[in-house]
């Protein structure tokens, strides 16, 4: 079950293996508090361990599911091109261990981990920081454990979009839009010099100067809702040349709200949240893994109940503004596409339509699924540069 | 209480049915004493949990319900000001100096503890239950890590309080935003789905005694079908013990299309969900079919004739 002799360089190999290929961020806390959790488990029950380290070093639902794929992959290695249901199971019964699965250079389970190694994690316990030095270089054995099926980079790259750098305009732009949107006020209260409500302790602090007589009144008042942003870019290929401007726009306004998402979809959705924010945080960034997320078809509908049943319960709210850049010439069924946009009204402060047609003289929005989308859109505009961006922000309406 | 199958068993005996994943992160946690953030869908019994917890470990549970708006005065402490005020008119007449008065007034004696101050307060270790941290907002949350972290906290007027035990965390999260990396950092995760088919079984037996077996079976099976389907509210498990409830208590003994049709608001919460529903009938056929083979259409089967033979199912 272990590839290395000793557990903490397993445990720390793991680790490494996680943050390099899937993302994770596990530091010294992390590490450190695994090594303590393994000390107080029965090292011989893999499924106790995978249980033990899987609070510990996922985070996320996300987190959740990779970590499983990569224990497995990590502890039970199986020769290259072995199938996934060949590999041992993840949910064996602890009864049912059947002998002589996976493969030959597999050690025998009880063995490794006993004597020496359970010496060396408890006690005084183990250092992470050495922990962590030794991990990077034993990880090059360890990626020989690791089969290539890792790595996101893999994935076929058809002529992987960059994300723009943003000129000061389009940033200008941006902030002018999100300053604009009134949602109401907070539920919270917070301290100001004018506001609706007394402020009692305040007043009562400031009138400790004064020899307790209130003298300065204090008060409280309700900041404005910020509101958050789920922008979902059409990539397919009729968007082709708008696509960019439209990510142009997603990444300006990352540099003026922290509270946005972004997706990408064509037939399929993906999540490019994380590297728009790191786009506006001014890095050169290619959109490498978006597979069939950017130029294929279209299916408008399928892909936002794809994003409603995976991300509309987080990410969706009364404070939230959708924002779709489509042309909306959707191949799927209009029926979807008219429920996913009713559910997406529902559930949002207001659903803003980016069609660049629009800019077309006389286009009207007859095609299908624009037809179908249309009744649930609170703003249809267009935005091409910033000027528009700029009109937006002077139009938009939210419910 | 150090291990898995000790917490699985003093679970069960409170009628709640843990994995082992979820009993091995229950260890974790009070072994490297750190909160534990669950999150699930609704209905999964996330809360539930954090309650039993604390009569498993025989200690007090001290809940704080997040909502919207939720500031560190209603969360952490307040001064009692009537109180304070009543004290500064009544002690005017007192010669005492007014720094002692002041100092009088500011002591524990007008303080209000609210649920965190409460919890590193305690003489013994309490389970805390921070309900639906994701309602609250980001500003709530970034106090809460500091509250997480140092296990500390300071009021300007009487100084820093220590907590003496630090309490067993339990967070919960419906998912209704996106909870900060940080936070997620100081905690465990758990992700806490929906109960497989035998396990719903076992807790519909265990939370609804006196439930048949075969509405145990057929409640669990359909209930698979319908977190299946594209629901905007998919039914957790506290909807079919609702569901197994209010069969007991119209003494049905199966379900057949008709009984689902009339205890239908048991499970589904959102109109559209009942047109999703009628669109894979199919589905639920096959479930609802699985009545006894011996009932007529339109036949009851009694258990007994009461010695005149059976006047609605021919003697077989």
């Amino acid at each position: 079950m272990y590839p290395f002799a000793s557990l903490p360089e397993n445990l720390a190999a793991f680790c490494e293996v996680l943050r390099r290929y899937h993302g994770f961020r596990i530091g010294p806390g992390e590490l450190h508090d695994a090594a303590r959790a393994l000390e107080i488990m029965d090292l011989a029950d893999e499924r106790a361990v995978r249980d033990a380290l899987r609070p510990i070093l996922a985070g996320t639902l996300d987190d959740v599911t990779a970590f499983d794929a990569a224990f497995t992959q990590f502890f039970y290695p199986g020769p290259e091109g072995l199938q996934q249901d060949q590999m041992p199971s993840t949910k064996r019964e602890p009864g049912t261990d059947a002998d002589g699965r996976g493969t030959d250079a597999r050690p025998p389970r009880h063995a490794p981990p006993s004597g020496a190694d359970a010496d060396e994690t408890s006690g005084s316990g183990v250092d992470p920081m050495t922990l962590l030095e030794s991990a990077t270089e034993s990880l090059e054995e360890a990626t020989m454990f690791a089969p290539s099926s890792y790595s996101p980079l893999d994935a076929v790259a058809v002529e992987a979009p960059e994300l723009p750098r943003v000129e000061q305009a389009w940033r200008d732009a941006a902030r002018a839009l999100v300053r604009r949107l009134h949602l109401g006020l907070s539920r919270r209260w917070r301290p100001a010099s004018r506001g609706r409500r007394f402020d009692l302790r305040r007043t009562l602090r400031a009138a400790l100067q004064t020899g307790g007589e209130t003298l300065s009144p204090r008060w409280r008042r309700r900041p404005r809702r910020a509101p958050r942003f789920v922008i979902l870019v059409d990539g397919s290929r009729s968007m082709s040349d708008y696509a960019r401007t439209a990510l142009q726009m997603a990444v300006a306004m990352a540099t003026a709200t922290m509270r946005i998402e972004v997706f990408t979809f064509s037939t399929e959705l993906q999540r490019v949240t994380g590297e728009v924010r790191r786009a506006a945080a001014g890095d050169f960034i290619r959109l490498e893994r978006l597979h069939h997320a950017w130029a294929g078809g279209t299916s408008i509908g399928a892909c936002l109940r794809d994003f409603l049943q995976r991300f509309g319960e987080r990410m969706t709210g009364r404070d939230t503004v959708v924002m779709i850049a489509s042309d909306g010439l959707d191949v799927g069924a209009p029926d979807m596409l008219r429920d996913a946009m009713r559910e997406l009204h529902r559930r949002s402060a207001g659903v803003v339509w980016l069609n660049p047609l629009l800019e077309t003289d006389g286009y009207e929005p007859t095609a299908s699924g624009m037809r179908a989308a249309r009744p649930y859109v609170t703003t249809f505009s267009s935005v091409s540069d910033t000027s528009g961006l700029v009109r937006l922000s002077r139009t938009v309406r939210i419910r | 209480m150090t291990d898995a199958s000790v917490i699985h068993a003093r679970f069960r005996e409170r009628g709640f049915i843990v994995d082992d994943a979820f009993a091995t992160a229950l260890q974790i946690m009070l072994a490297l004493e750190k909160p534990l953030l669950i999150e699930g869908p609704a209905g999964v019994g996330k809360t539930e949990s954090a309650k039993v917890l604390a009569h498993v470990l025989g200690t007090e549970l001290i809940r704080l319900q997040c909502y919207e708006g939720l500031d560190a005065m209603a969360a952490l402490y307040e001064w009692n000001y009537p109180r304070q005020m009543l004290h500064a008119r009544l002690s005017e007449a007192e010669d005492s100096s007014l720094e002692e008065r002041e100092a009088y007034m500011f002591t524990e004696r007008f303080l209000l503890k609210r649920p965190l101050l409460d919890a590193i307060t305690r003489e013994r270790s309490p389970v805390l239950l921070i309900d639906e941290v994701d309602r609250a907002d980001e500003a709530f949350e970034a106090f809460l890590l500091e509250v997480l972290a140092e296990w500390q906290v300071t009021i300007p007027e009487l100084g820093t309080i220590r907590a003496r035990h630090k309490p067993h965390v339990i967070l919960t999260s419906n998912r209704t935003r996106e909870l900060s990396d940080a936070l997620r950092r100081r905690c465990l995760f758990l992700w806490l789905p929906y109960p497989s088919l035998s396990q719903e079984i076992e807790i519909l037996h265990a939370r609804v005694p006196g439930l048949s077996d075969r509405l145990a079976q057929q409640i669990a099976r359909l209930m698979q079908v319908f977190r299946g389907l594209p629901l905007q509210k998919a039914p957790g498990v506290a909807e079919s013990l609702d569901w197994g409830l209010a069969l007991m208590s119209l003494h049905r003994e199966h379900l057949d299309t008709r009984t689902l049709e009339e205890t239908l608001g048991c499970v589904l919460k959102v109109y559209e969900d009942r047109g999703v529903m009628h669109a894979h009938h199919a589905a639920f056929e096959a479930i609802l079919a699985d009545a006894p083979a011996n009932l007529e259409p339109g036949g009851y089967k009694l258990d007994t004739d009461f010695g005149f033979g059976s006047v609605s199912a021919p003697r077989r």
